[in-house]
């Protein structure tokens, strides 16, 4: 093995046992709440001395907690589709047209990503206060779609990018019109790109706080305002069972993202 | 350019349809609500800076801007001093080896910071893991206070930018041609060597775009401050939260809120610079 | 002990090397003396780089011992050899100069600052480079880099280098301009070189000695005349140069001479290096250069039909299509006034027997 060290055996061992260290700190966190979840309703505890499953019955007879989390699912599922019937178009115009300033719109889609999610919590907050969207659904909704397109519009332009226009160009000169053309050449070609973008964004969407927590109120809640103003104030062991049931449906999408873009490199 | 356009190219009217949606979205809830902030970081009756000389007056504002600074780059330069041997740890595994180890480094990348954050005061909160284990081993004299303080902020901040850096490194990393060290070897360099000569000159695009990276993303860090840390360690984005909320002083909020803006915007210009340069010299290679 | 005449620079002792379960070398003898430049040719696969892998001690062997500069170094790490090695895509670190690219293995052996300026330059002028100190790698052409390539390890006059297909990223012209910088630095500096190479051409021209490899083992060893006049088996002949093969079965004459039985005739054969049995299976190789398209005489010839005539410049080469459907080259020198025979003409293609050479039939499969 030629390392990059060298060969030297003792740079080798010191190396590993930092990485090991450092992988135990940046999975341990992400893991832990799981068995915690499964203990005593009384207080955190870890190791759990019993193992029950009152965590999670307290989770889902208490309407604040299971609300919240149907809120959550609401929001992130609307967001998702919104996002998608926005983005995917933008994204396709921008790909295969050759707009003046389409470079500029490019930038605006991606901006989202690159501002400070406090400095847009804070816009947001002070446009709808006057807009009368604080504390409503579709308030959080339309914020979530301006946080979610550029990751959305990252994956559908990489996929377009990758698809083969000349299969379009065959199209076009054997008479389909534009419209048969996006439906049954560019769409079926961008599924995988598609799917990806859209679990990137519900998750997103899901575990989003700041701008949730400046936009909403009581009435619509998400499950990140509510984790995180019980983090602060109460730090209830329920927390370790919601924890569970978020890390377990983000591991979920990951594997999905993880397998869709593996197909898609082997396709290709 | 004309002459170029194929069959595949969509109009401009078209085009125009397509993105208009999009576009007028993003103006209204992007754009506008910037567009807000400024004004209202300006405007008190009229055009006036005056929010802004109060900041630079406010002790406060003043400790905060410190506080963001010594979390920010104090964060970034432990993530890079842990961040390096773990990239390097990785560069040199099998392939098939360093996939299922970038599973764990990403792991934290996908969980939620909430998630994250709950767990990392049940580890190394007062009643945590950490202290249960230094309590049952020294009979109960060893309690390290390491949440809602300083340390606790550290602790989340780098359990957040660790991923970010270790990628950026081994990105370097994997692209430096192996055969520069076979060839160092046979001229007779020992491990030092290759290391402060070869490895670390060549690893610099990645270190630089993954120290940018780290400081642009813990400079508007919000959660973890919020959550891990003590009065003591409120960062900008607390501030502009605090402003918004306790004092509900909104030309405060948005002066600070337009300082973070710029701020993060310097840095970002300042990573595509970085990344453009080592895009090109990879390119020319 | 094995007594060779000049003192050997290395030695290897039954050296092999296994991968999970492919012999990549099986056990190799090898004895490269001192000043020597000695060529590895083969095709990829036939464990020429696993060799030159093993000196520089980039892989452990299975088996076997590495002596180098009379020191065991079976198990001696890499940057203790004392070797240089040319890499074939130069492999100079592009975030230093060119001066500072070969001033690093000087100053890995903490020669002081005024030698390392007085020593750079100096082989700068020597590959005439002079003038590029100050750039970097990737501003310079593919030739200039290898020269500097060369530089850099001619610097500190390693006891021996190794290079591992070093022209092979260059374009034909400039290969052949290096082959001969290289050997008139060989010849200046008088250093031992190890070359690896799957050109035969290059190894013709450049070594004092070439090793062939086929299949993990050394096929044949000696001087580029030994290999090209004298090959011991047909991979040999077939891989130097290009051959004429006739198989048959070895059959002793009216004469007792010994004669090979072909589908297109008998034919007298030259006795073989290494005896065959008389009835064995057996090939006999005559060089294209060696038949002639002749009108009668007393040589022997096979006879077919023209199927092409190529110029090559100096020389042209005929086709010539057998009864059994083989087909036989012949290469006559190209002359003013040339006359070809006509495609689809009968012409006998013939040799003098003592230019043919007998070999033993390669194993079957």
């Amino acid at each position: 093995m030629n390392e990059l060290f060298g060969s030297s055996r003792a740079a080798r061992r010191i190396t590993s046992t930092l990485a090991w260290l450092c992988y135990l700190f940046l999975l341990v966190p992400s893991l832990i709440v799981i068995p915690i979840s499964f203990g005593n309703p009384g207080q955190i505890e870890f190791p759990p001395r019993q193992l029950t499953l009152d965590l999670y019955r307290q989770f889902f007879t208490d309407p604040a907690w299971w609300g919240s989390m149907v809120q959550s699912l609401l929001v992130a599922v609307a967001t998702t589709l919104l996002t998608l019937l926005l983005a995917v178009p933008a994204a396709y115009a921008l790909a295969r047209s050759r707009l003046p300033g389409r470079r500029g719109l490019q930038g605006l889609f991606m901006m989202p990503m690159l501002v400070p999610v406090i400095v847009l919590g804070l816009g947001l907050y002070l446009q709808f206060s006057s807009w009368g969207l604080l504390d409503t659904t579709a308030g959080i909704i339309l914020a979530h779609i301006m946080l979610t397109t550029p990751y959305i519009m990252v994956s559908v332009l990489s996929g377009l990018k990758h698809s083969d226009i000349a299969l379009e160009t065959v199209a076009a000169i054997m008479g389909a019109s534009r419209v048969t053309i996006f439906f049954r050449v560019v769409l079926p070609q961008l599924k995988a790109a598609i799917a990806v973008g859209a679990l990137f964004a519900f998750l997103m969407s899901l575990d989003e706080v700041v701008v949730a927590y400046f936009l909403t109120g009581t009435q619509t809640m998400t499950l990140p305002v509510k984790m995180f103003s019980s983090i602060r104030w109460e730090l209830t062991p329920v927390l370790a069972a919601v924890s569970t049931l978020l890390t377990v449906l983000s591991l979920l999408i990951a594997l999905g993202i993880i397998a869709l873009q593996r197909k898609t490199e082997a396709s290709s | 350019m004309a002459s170029s356009t194929s069959a595949s190219d969509l109009g401009p009217g078209t085009a125009l349809l397509l993105l208009a949606p999009l576009t007028v979205l993003m103006a209204a809830i992007l754009l506008y609500p910037l567009g807000v902030t400024v004004w209202t970081s300006v405007n008190n009756g009229g055009f006036t800076l005056s929010a802004y000389a109060d900041l630079a007056q406010s002790t406060l504002f003043l400790k905060v801007l410190r506080n963001t600074f010594e979390i920010a780059i104090g964060g970034t330069l432990m993530s890079l001093v842990i961040g390096y041997p773990v990239a390097m740890h990785l560069a040199a595994q099998p392939p098939t080896r360093r996939t299922a180890y970038l599973i764990m480094v990403m792991l934290p990348f996908w969980t939620s910071i909430l998630v994250k954050s709950f767990a990392l005061v049940a580890v190394f909160g007062n009643q945590g893991l950490v202290n249960q284990l230094l309590g049952f081993l020294s009979g109960g004299a060893i309690k390290l206070p390491m949440m809602f303080n300083r340390v606790g902020v550290i602790l989340g901040m780098l359990n957040f930018l660790l991923p970010f850096m270790i990628l950026s490194i081994l990105g370097s990393l994997l692209s430096l041609d192996r055969r520069l060290i076979l060839a160092a070897e046979t001229m007779g360099a020992g491990p030092l060597r290759i290391f402060w000569r070869i490895t670390l000159p060549l690893s610099m695009p990645g270190m630089i775009a993954g120290i940018l990276i780290n400081v642009t993303l813990s400079i508007g860090m919000y959660i973890t401050p919020a959550l891990l840390g003590g009065r003591q360690d409120m960062m900008v984005a607390n501030l502009v939260d605090f402003y918004t909320r306790q004092t509900l002083d909104w030309t405060a909020a948005s002066a600070t809120a337009v300082v973070l803006l710029v701020l993060s915007g310097l840095l970002v210009a300042l990573l595509g610079r970085v990344r453009g340069a080592a895009g090109l010299s990879e390119a020319g290679a | 002990m094995t007594v060779t005449t000049a003192p050997a620079m290395v030695e290897l002792q039954g050296v092999s090397k296994r991968y999970a379960d492919v012999d990549a070398l099986h056990p190799v003898d090898l004895t490269i003396a001192k000043g020597e430049f000695v060529t590895l040719l083969g095709p990829s696969g036939s464990g020429k780089s696993t060799l030159l892998n093993l000196i520089a001690g980039m892989v452990a062997p299975s088996s076997g011992r590495i002596v180098i500069d009379g020191r065991d170094a079976t198990t001696l790490p890499t940057n203790q050899r004392g070797l240089g090695m040319v890499f074939q895509n130069y492999a100079l670190m592009p975030h230093m100069t060119v001066f500072e690219n070969i001033a690093f293995p000087l100053q890995v052996r903490k020669v002081p600052k005024a030698e390392i300026r007085r020593r750079v330059g100096a082989v700068l002028d020597l590959i005439q480079l002079g003038h590029v100190a100050n750039r970097r790698p990737r501003e310079l052409s593919g030739g200039q880099q290898q020269r500097i390539s060369l530089a850099r390890c001619i610097v500190y006059n390693p006891a021996l280098i190794l290079m591992d297909e070093p022209l092979g990223a260059l374009d034909k012209k400039l290969r052949e301009q290096m082959q001969l910088e290289i050997k008139r630095l060989h010849a200046e500096l008088g250093i031992t070189m190890l070359y690896v190479t799957h050109d035969q051409d290059e190894a013709l021209t450049m070594s004092d000695r070439i090793v062939l490899m086929n299949g993990g083992r050394i096929e044949q060893q000696g001087t580029p005349d030994t290999l090209y006049f004298r090959p011991e088996t047909v991979f040999s002949a077939e891989f130097i140069g290009s051959s004429n093969l006739l198989a048959g079965t070895l059959e002793a004459g009216p004469d007792g001479a010994p004669v090979l039985r072909t589908a297109l005739g008998t034919f007298p054969v030259p006795a073989p290096d290494r005896p065959i049995e008389r009835g064995a299976k057996a090939m006999l190789l005559v060089r294209p250069e060696n038949m002639t398209l002749q009108r009668g005489g007393d040589t022997v010839h096979v006879t077919g039909r023209i199927e092409d005539s190529i110029l090559l410049g100096g020389v042209v080469r005929h086709f010539v299509r057998c009864a059994d459907g083989s087909t036989i080259i012949v290469q006559e020198l190209n002359q003013p006034g040339r006359v070809d025979a006509e495609r689809g003409h009968e012409v006998a293609a013939g040799w003098l027997p003592q230019h043919g050479r007998l070999l033993p039939a390669p194993p079957a499969g």
